[in-house]
């Protein structure tokens, strides 16, 4: 967390992401099997989409990925060099609408360990605006969060997770309230991670952006039920398949 | 240190005799009390924000209360009843950890996990408060309920001041990790953020820091001055820096408003009632000021 703030499309850095291999991955909460069996490998440096109806578990394996879940089985993730950076930017936040908290008090706070309630030392705070303005948020850092609209919102998890430059980045549904031209801003910054070697984990829900940006596709719905190349793998049987497979009844 | 506070009464007392300063302050029990509302107040204003960010105010109220039952296990083991530190922070400390061990494990929301804890202190400490009645002099409870500033000593000074210090240096060096684990505890831990060591260092700053500040302020009333002046900050601040500074100058001025009225109007007001009605004058104000004020609304959301 103390490590430098690198304004990521500033500095191309020649780094490539890590390959990511689930091997029977599990995962059982109280007495609903969550995740079954997974056998799953994430190429390096590739954006991997994975779709799948609510409840089918795909939240549930970007947390084994994370270390966050108390799954069965090995999530592997094979680093090219020394461990990078992993960035996340998770599908919600708590916290309450009316804290006095700017865009840039919140931002501070992940991104330093300088206390968040003090101006942030200047190359921070440069870091700071640059991602926002990647993210097409220029001019907003002293708006109140809670005053943000759901797009806003987004975009402003988006720029955390470009700070600092992650070599994994693990997105859950970032375009959910995105309106046209956050869809747009997200699309271009995810092509520019991948040229950059980034590996994506992309949990998504629009089919149709899936098809334009990623390299492969996962369809989860408690255990893996097609993995390919998009073109290939989201044909409208394997899609109506997947939406309307019930996960053993536990979903 | 105690060279240095001893210059320090006597330096204020000098002023007070001087006419400079309030005529109270030329007793040195009164300087005490000022010293404690001097440390206290910004230490419990600070961490009060965070109190309020994390949704931790009920667990305030219900440490302050666990104090009540400390103090009596303390003098039921013998320790002296103006200090019964031992018990109390023990006490405390379990009660607040436990707190935080079974809230995960429980199912249950905190807020009936924390009213269920609250009750079984509060009937153990009365039980033995009954036990004691017949072997200490009962109306010393009152100064443990509500605070005074009568019985505040150099040894509640010094460990005030210790106390205050750790807390305050703890909260401004985890304030950003505590911040972001109450946003999303996954993106947290991601960002290296240990967040369950943080929520049991978490009740045990807000533990600490409340059994330091019990002998002016008092079990009953001190958790609300974790709550009160950060509760009033939010409501006119517009970033976090107005949000802490302003929390940290309401609880300072609450406090020494608290501590310097009653003496200098010779009103027989228990010091921590004082205070707390103080801090509730400037939350009203600020909730005025916000009803008023269009400005302090925020943008529309």
């Amino acid at each position: 967390m103390n490590a430098p703030v690198l304004p990521p499309a500033v500095s191309p850095v020649a780094a490539r992401g890590p390959a990511v291999a689930f091997e029977r991955v599990s995962l059982l909460l109280g007495r609903t099997q969550i995740l079954a069996g997974i056998d799953l490998s994430i190429e390096a440096g590739t954006v991997h989409a994975i779709v799948g109806p609510n409840g089918g578990g795909k939240s549930s394996l970007v947390r084994c990925l994370l270390g966050q879940a108390p799954h069965g089985g090995t999530v592997r993730i094979d680093w090219p060099g020394a461990p990078g950076r992993i960035g996340y930017v998770p599908q919600a936040l708590e916290f309450d609408r009316g804290l006095p908290m700017t865009v840039m008090d919140f931002l501070s706070a992940l991104v330093t360990q300088r206390p968040a309630f003090l101006p942030p030392k200047a190359p921070v705070r440069a870091a700071i605006l640059a991602a926002l303005a990647e993210v097409g948020m220029e001019g907003k850092a002293g708006r109140r969060m809670g005053a943000l609209s759901g797009g806003e919102r987004q975009r402003v998890m988006l720029a955390q997770g470009l700070m600092p430059a992650p070599d994994l980045l693990v997105l859950d549904e970032p375009m959910a309230a995105l309106d046209e031209a956050g869809a747009l801003i997200f699309e271009t910054l995810v092509g520019a991670l991948a040229a950059r070697g980034t590996t994506v984990v992309w949990i998504e829900h629009d089919l149709a952006a899936v098809r334009r940006l990623a390299d492969r596709v996962t369809g989860l719905s408690r255990g893996v039920l097609f993995d390919g190349v998009p073109e290939a793998e989201l044909t409208p049987e394997r899609v109506l398949a997947l939406f309307s497979h019930r996960a053993g009844g536990a979903a | 240190m105690s060279t240095g506070f001893e210059a320090f009464r006597q330096w204020v007392q000098a002023l007070a005799e001087g006419g400079y300063l309030p005529p109270s302050l030329a007793y040195g029990f009164a300087v005490n009390a000022l010293l404690a509302g001097l440390i206290a107040g910004p230490v419990l204003g600070g961490l009060g924000t965070l109190v309020v960010v994390k949704r931790h105010a009920f667990f305030s109220e219900a440490v302050g209360h666990a104090a009540l039952t400390g103090v009596a296990i303390g003098i039921l083991a013998g320790e002296p009843y103006t200090g019964p530190y031992g018990a109390l922070f023990g006490y405390c400390l379990i009660f607040g950890i436990a707190l935080n061990y079974l809230r995960n494990r429980t199912g249950l929301s905190a807020d009936t996990l924390i009213g269920v804890f609250l009750s079984m202190s509060l009937a153990l400490g009365a039980s033995i408060l009954l036990v004691l009645a017949g072997r200490i002099n009962i109306h010393i409870l009152e100064n443990v309920l509500f605070g005074s500033i009568l019985t505040v000593s150099g040894t509640d000074i010094a460990i005030l001041a210790g106390v205050g210090l750790v807390v305050l240096a703890l909260t401004a060096f985890f304030f950003n990790r505590f911040m972001a684990a109450s946003f999303n505890p996954t993106l947290a831990s991601v960002r290296g953020v240990p967040v369950k060591a943080l929520d049991y260092l978490f009740v045990m700053l807000v533990t600490v820091v409340t059994v330091a500040s019990v002998k002016i302020i008092g079990a009953i009333l001190v958790g609300a001055l974790l709550v009160i002046p950060a509760a009033a900050a939010r409501t006119v601040s517009r970033s976090l820096k107005g949000f802490v500074a302003l929390s940290v100058l309401f609880a300072l001025v609450a406090t020494l408003a608290g501590i310097l009225i009653p003496m200098e109007l010779d009103l027989p007001v228990p010091s921590g009632a004082a205070i707390i009605l103080c801090a509730g004058i400037l939350f009203l104000g600020c909730t005025a000021a916000r009803a008023v004020l269009p400005a302090l609304k925020g943008d529309p959301a």
